[in-house]
C-alpha cells in the first residue's frame, strides 16, 4: 500500500473537522425551531412515539409524518423541571450510595 | 475556466444548478468537479444521496483501480460533503439527511483508514458511544459520533436502549479507552449512574474514561454519577474526549 504524508492527511482531517463543526453548530440552531428528527420530506425519523407524529394510513403512504407547525423552541421541551431535577438527583445519589454499600458488604463477606 | 457542462455526472450538475446560489461556491464546485475523475464524481453523488452501501462499494473499487486515497478523500468524499454542508445551511436538507451523509462518508473512510494507519496516522482513541437503557433518542449521540469520527477518533456506535451489560460487553470486546453515554430524558438519566456502578462492580471502572451528555445532563449530575467528564454538545464532546485521552496518556 502506498504511504501518504501524515501532514497531508492531517490537512484533510482538519477540513473534515471544520465542515462538521459548521454543520453541528447549524444543527443546534435549526433544532430550536424544527425537530431534529424531522427530515426534508417532513417524515419523522425517530424510533420513539411523539404526539406530533401522524400515522401514514391517513396520508396514504408508509411513513410517519411530523405535523408540528415548527413554531416552538424545541429545546424547551428538554428543559428541566426543578421538581423532577431534585427527584432524579436524589435517585442518582442513591444509586451511588447503594453501590458503595453493596460492595462494602461483599468485601466484608470475603473477609469473613 | 470550467463550465457546468464539463462535469460528466448528471446528478452533480443538477445539484450545483438547483441548490447552489452563491457565485463563489458555484464556480468553486464547478472547478472542483470538472477536474475530478468520473468515479470520484460518482462517490460524491452517492455521498450526497446518503447511500452508504454505494459509497462503500465505489470507494473500494476506486482503491482497487489504483486511485490514491488522498484523491478519493479530496474529489469524492470531502467535495461531496461540501455540497451537503451547503444544502444544510440553505435549509434544503435537515439533520437526518446530514447524518445519513456522514454515515456514507464513514463507509468510504473505512477503506481509507488502513492506508492512513499504514502511513503512521492512527485513530486518536477508540470510543464507545451509546444511549442508555430505556432511551431511544439518538440524534445528539449521532452528531457527537459524526464529530468524533471527523476529528480522528475510532467510534463504535452501540445504538439506543443500551443496557449496563451491553456497555460492559462492548468494553471487553472493543478494548475502548473512552465510554460515552447519552440520555435525553430525566427518567433515563439515572441509568448512566447505574452503568457506572455496574462497571465498578465488574472491576472495570478503571479500564475506561467515562463521558456523559444529553439535554438534561449537567456537570453536577456528571459529578454525582462519578463520570469523568460532561460534554454539553457535540463540539465539547470532542474537546472532552481529547482531554480524557491526554489524561490517560499521562
Amino acid at each position: 500500500m502506498p504511504k501518504i504524508d501524515p501532514k497531508e492527511i492531517q490537512k484533510r482531517m482538519d477540513r473534515i473537522t471544520h465542515m462538521f463543526e459548521d454543520m453541528v453548530t447549524h444543527a443546534d440552531k435549526v433544532s430550536l425551531t424544527r425537530c431534529p428528527y424531522r427530515n426534508r420530506k417532513d417524515h419523522c425519523t425517530a424510533e420513539f412515539r411523539c404526539r406530533n407524529q401522524k400515522l401514514s394510513k391517513d396520508l396514504g403512504n408508509d411513513s410517519i409524518f411530523c405535523l408540528h407547525d415548527g413554531t416552538f423552541d424545541y429545546s424547551k421541551a428538554w428543559e428541566n423541571n426543578p421538581l423532577v431535577y431534585k427527584k432524579v438527583k436524589a435517585r442518582v445519589q442513591n444509586i451511588r450510595a447503594e453501590g458503595k454499600k453493596r460492595r462494602a458488604k461483599i468485601a466484608r463477606k470475603r473477609e469473613d | 475556466m470550467a463550465k457546468l457542462s464539463d462535469i460528466q455526472n448528471v446528478f452533480i450538475r443538477q445539484e450545483i444548478e438547483e441548490y447552489l446560489e452563491r457565485p463563489e461556491e458555484i464556480s468553486r464546485n464547478i472547478e472542483l468537479f470538472s477536474r475530478a475523475k468520473v468515479s470520484m464524481q460518482e462517490i460524491a453523488a452517492a455521498l450526497i444521496e446518503g447511500e452508504d452501501d454505494k459509497v462503500d462499494q465505489l470507494t473500494r473499487n476506486a482503491l482497487d483501480q489504483g486511485i490514491e486515497a488522498l484523491e478519493i478523500m479530496d474529489d469524492g468524499l470531502i467535495s461531496g460533503m461540501g455540497i451537503v454542508g451547503i444544502k444544510f445551511r440553505e435549509a434544503m436538507i435537515f439533520v437526518p439527511e446530514v447524518l445519513a451523509c456522514a454515515r456514507a462518508m464513514k463507509a468510504g473512510m473505512k477503506h481509507i483508514e488502513p492506508i492512513l494507519s499504514d502511513s503512521g496516522v492512527e485513530p486518536i482513541a477508540k470510543v464507545l458511544m451509546g444511549t442508555v437503557k430505556g432511551d431511544l433518542h439518538d440524534i445528539g449521540k449521532n452528531l457527537c459520533i459524526m464529530m468524533l469520527r471527523g476529528s480522528g477518533f475510532d467510534v463504535v456506535d452501540l445504538g439506543v436502549d443500551t443496557s449496563e451489560d451491553e456497555f460492559i460487553d462492548a468494553i471487553e470486546t472493543h478494548q475502548a479507552s473512552i465510554l460515552g453515554m447519552s440520555a435525553l430524558l430525566t427518567t433515563t438519566m439515572p441509568n448512566m449512574g447505574k452503568t457506572i456502578e455496574a462497571l465498578i462492580d465488574a472491576d472495570m471502572r478503571d479500564d475506561v474514561a467515562i463521558m456523559v451528555g444529553g439535554a438534561p445532563v449537567t456537570q453536577e449530575f456528571s459529578d454525582d454519577m462519578g463520570a469523568d467528564g460532561y460534554g454539553k454538545d457535540a463540539l465539547s464532546c470532542v474537546t472532552l474526549a481529547k482531554k480524557l485521552v491526554a489524561e490517560i496518556v499521562q
